[in-house]
């Protein structure tokens, strides 16, 4: 079913101003443990949201049953909701036809994957690992957003995306490694199993570390996390309004070091391109920091419309399971500094710790950009330059904002960290981030030896 | 829709698979929120399809279809077919024998919350929303939700259940801000309100509107608090912070899914290995914990798990000591004790796992002042709002909304920020006191995640305030 025919199908099955949202995935996963294929998944499904507006009034109705009857139906309970809402003057109205950007982000082979591939993909990576017992996944998926509203709007777009993470760990090692790209192509998974065992071999004898700030270098992987977690609250306009973010009445002011840039792009080739929102408003470029100067946040319609600023939407209104948190920089990019690898960084450090992989962030306090978590699968003491003897899993608390405060570098090498987790609605989105050496990272407790 | 279950297990078995289920499921949301005197969003969802999982040669494959026709059962029973025949390893996965079983079972219901207008709901929210007014006050935020699970699970093994489970559920949540401080409070928690398997009955129990003033006014108060200080302390925690104790510190560790590594690419592992049944110490004797998917309205309730097995109250953690793991047929017949009964899929489109159903740290005696009294100088804490805890469920930090001193047996001076953290047996080796069946409360909550693809499971927990000793509180950057 094409995504934009069945969008239409749907607003012609309404009467009056209406918007429509038709999502379908079609993908595989080949989730493995102890080197075994063990939760193998594959996914069709097809939703249609309707969202009817009767004067200022709206609501909105979602089904995957998607025939003219399904249609039918959804369209008497989405009027059915529209009105029962009561009237909202400040709805700002459904998104205008708009110039959606030509984007890449669609690979015919990958969208032709199948159960045999993803089974195959998985075995590649389980035998790279050799002797080493490796848990992770292959998955590969096609998705088609279409949107169409009655203002005009009619906008679709087909993605693909591929990941292969691969935790390679037995009682006394772990190691973690992951790639994603738009082309399964891009992503080899033998190379990923290869990382992750080169990773956990050097683990084994971990020591614990005495609670404190150290200077510390982060993997993209670390860093893309930390980041993450601290933009849903400080980069978007939501956050913005109601106080929560840490840009809140910092815009223009210099908040981080000068070699901190991060912008959300979703035109990038390099991440998981987007060509317009779930609004269908057209994706473009959002300065978040620039030289360590805050710049702005994303915005959907409905926070711009709240803005005393008289924003705009950027094109960043988020899929219907993450409304609550208004618009979502997706795309997050932080631009790369000039070390030629993770070891330059640790040059730079001299003495501090490293840090793979991040697990579990909690937001402690947004408003600071208080975050704590572990580090994970491959933790490491930075001693004279070099990176060191293993380290026991780390519980860390740190002030986003001092975590970017004094950067020593870095690298150049910018890679492409996955960041959905395939809870909803297929919506394939990272970080491009480079590793970064700080100067302050705060541990505030010892956890466990590296291992399962 | 029993006939699209037998097509597609006939299906399966006919394409070689020595086992398969096929569960078909029908699922109704609503939900309704409404932020500072605004509907912010009000949605009536629905989905339907059919799972359809397969063991062949010892190996697993799931695949699924939302459409409910014969040509889709069997697509999907199919696709699970090849996809399990080509998945790497050695496989030689056994499930635990279990008496085919056939029943139905339906959730009461007094009043059905799909019968509630959607408009009747708004207004409640927005009459919620707006007993949240005060100074300081930035945000203001009320909602319900609602929803219907119709489920029928078919096996090769004769099993055949049709379950209906209604949920309901409601909350409130409000930040204030002032002089760059910021600050939350909710009721009745922080994860999306609390919800039961119920009818709207259990909203209007709540009682939104009325909790609304005390909430905001806490929430005003708190951007004035001092900030909890840091040291090793007493700590009284209330039930809302005991049940993601509970949820975090034992019922993942206990799924035996992780404790045999199956999840470690996600959530992790366990500290815990299957030698430590019957003999770990886990806490102090004041704790027992229970897992109970018959408790009357738990979100973890049900008369068959996603397996088919019939529902059973466990005893977890006995006087201290770890009695039983959470399983599956599957890890069940590995450990060579039990036969499963904690598998749960959130939709048709996903495999089961071993969740919690619904997981209690028994009661014991006395009142919140009971054991407020005993503490010299201590801190109390309320309402979680931040939680982290590592890999293998040993090293965790929480974080609460509210908190008080407590001098001499009593709460003085409000707190903001406040935090804890601890290592998992050594934190419930300190616990000395829960309070009694009258402080007991059940809370659920419906963010519970695990799995790749993932899953959100609902699940509840019964808890009463409980006292800790020698906790460090007050972790900072």
């Amino acid at each position: 079913v094409n995504g934009l025919d069945l969008a239409r199908a749907a607003l012609a099955a309404v009467d009056g101003e209406a918007e429509v949202v038709a999502h379908a995935e079609r993908s595989g996963l080949a989730r493995f443990a102890g080197s075994e294929v063990h939760q193998p998944t594959l996914i069709e499904d097809l939703v249609v949201t309707l969202r009817v507006v009767r004067d200022s009034r709206s609501g909105a109705a979602t089904t995957n049953k998607v025939d003219e009857d399904g249609l039918a139906e959804l369209a008497r309970r989405a009027t059915e909701v529209a009105a029962s809402a009561p009237p909202d003057e400040a709805f700002p109205g459904l998104a205008p036809p708009g110039d959606p950007p030509s984007v890449e982000g669609f690979d015919e082979p990958t969208a032709e994957l199948r159960p045999e591939d993803h089974a195959r993909l998985a075995a590649a990576a389980i035998e790279a690992a050799g002797d080493v017992p490796v848990y992770g996944f292959f998955t590969s998926g096609v998705s088609e957003l279409a949107i169409a509203s009655t203002t005009g709007l009619a906008v679709e777009q087909r993605m693909t995306d591929a990941t292969a993470v691969v935790v390679a760990a037995d009682e006394e090692h772990s190691g973690y490694a992951e790639q994603t790209a738009w082309r399964a192509h891009d992503v080899d998974p033998a190379a990923v199993a290869r990382e992750a065992v080169e990773k956990a071999v050097r683990t084994a004898g971990a020591t614990g570390i005495e609670p404190g700030s150290y200077r510390a270098v982060l993997e993209g992987y670390a860093f893309a996390d930390l980041i993450g977690y601290f933009s849903h609250d400080s980069f978007g306009g939501l956050g913005l309004l109601e106080e929560r973010s840490y840009l809140s009445g910092r815009i223009g002011e210099q908040v981080f070091d000068e070699k901190i840039a991060i912008a959300d792009d979703a035109l990038d080739p390099r991440g998981l391109p987007k060509a317009f929102d779930y609004e269908g408003t057209p994706k473009k470029r959002v300065q978040l920091v620039e030289g360590g100067v805050a710049r702005g946040v994303v915005w959907d319609r409905k926070t711009a419309a709240q803005s005393a600023d008289d924003a705009a939407t950027t094109g960043h209104a988020s899929p219907p399971e993450m409304r609550d948190w208004g618009p979502i920089p997706y795309a997050l990019s932080i631009a790369p500094g000039e070390a030629g690898s993770v070891d330059e960084l640790a040059e730079l450090v001299g003495d501090g710790i490293y840090v793979t992989r991040l697990h579990y962030l909690g937001v402690v306090h947004p408003r600071e950009g208080l975050i704590t978590g572990m580090t994970r699968d491959g933790t490491f003491r930075i001693r004279d330059g070099k990176i060191a003897e293993p380290l026991m899993n780390l519980r860390f608390t740190v002030a986003v904002p001092e975590v970017l405060r004094e950067v020593y570098g870095l690298t150049h090498r910018v890679s492409l960290v996955n960041a959905q987790d395939f809870y909803a609605e297929r919506y394939p989105h990272g970080v491009l981030a480079p590793a970064i050496a700080t100067a302050r990272f705060t541990v505030t407790g010892v956890g466990s030896k590296p291992g399962i | 829709v029993r006939d699209l279950c037998a097509t597609a297990v006939d299906a399966a078995t006919g394409a070689g698979a020595e086992y398969a289920d096929a569960r078909v499921v029908l699922k109704r949301n609503q939900l309704i929120a409404t932020k500072n005197g605004r509907v912010e969003r009000l949605i009536d969802a629905e989905t339907e399809g059919i799972g359809v999982r397969v063991l062949v040669d010892g190996a697993w494959g799931f695949a699924c279809d939302r459409r409910l026709t014969d040509v889709g059962a069997t697509d999907a029973a199919l696709r699970a077919c090849s996809f399990a025949r080509a998945a790497a390893g050695f496989h030689s996965r056994r499930l635990a024998p279990v008496e085919p079983h056939t029943g139905t079972h339906r959730s009461p219901v007094r009043h059905d919350p799909f019968e509630v207008s959607l408009s009747e709901k708004a207004e409640h929210c927005l009459r919620a929303d707006a007993a949240l007014a005060a100074p300081d006050v930035l945000v203001r935020q009320a909602m319900v939700r609602a929803q219907r699970e119709h489920k029928l699970l078919l096996t090769s093994e004769g099993t055949e259940v049709e379950q209906v489970l209604t949920e309901c559920g409601a909350g409130l949540d409000c930040s204030a801000a002032r002089d760059g401080v910021f600050q939350t409070r909710s009721y009745p928690s922080a994860h999306v309100g609390s919800s039961r398997q119920s009818g709207w009955e259990y909203v209007q129990e709540l009682d939104l509107v009325g909790e609304a003033p005390r909430v905001a006014e806490q929430a005003a108060a708190l951007v004035r608090a001092e900030q909890c200080p840091s040291g090793v302390t007493t700590v009284v925690l209330d039930a809302d912070q005991v049940a993601q104790q509970v949820h975090e510190s034992v019922g993942h560790p206990t799924e035996l899914d992780r404790v045999y590594g199956t999840e470690a690419s996600y959530g992790g592992t366990s500290f815990l290995k299957p030698g430590d049944l019957g003999s770990l110490r886990y806490g102090s004797e004041k704790m027992n914990v229970t897992a109970d998917p018959t408790t009357s309205g738990g979100l973890g309730t049900f008369a068959f798990d996603d397996e088919g097995v019939p529902a059973l109250r466990m005893p977890i953690v006995e006087t201290g000591r770890l009695t039983a793991f959470l399983t599956s047929r599957e890890t069940a017949a590995r450990i060579g004790v039990g036969k499963g009964g904690s598998m749960r899929a959130d939709n048709w489109s996903r495999m089961p796992l071993v969740r919690m159903t619904n997981l209690h740290l028994e009661p014991g005696e006395g009142t919140l002042e009971d054991l407020l009294s005993d503490v010299v100088d201590g801190i109390y804490m309320e309402t979680n709002r931040s939680w982290s805890i590592d890999d293998k469920r040993l090293n965790f930090q929480f974080g609460t909304q509210i908190a008080w001193e407590i001098k001499n047996g009593r709460l003085g001076r409000m707190l903001r920020d406040a935090t804890y953290t601890g290592i998992t047996p050594v934190f419930w080796g300190g616990l000395d006191a829960v309070a009694g069946p009258e402080s007991w409360r059940l809370l659920g909550m419906t963010n519970c995640g695990k799995g790749q693809p993932g899953q959100s499971a609902h699940v509840s927990h019964g808890a009463a305030p409980a006292r800790f000793r020698n906790v460090q509180v007050g972790v900072s950057a």
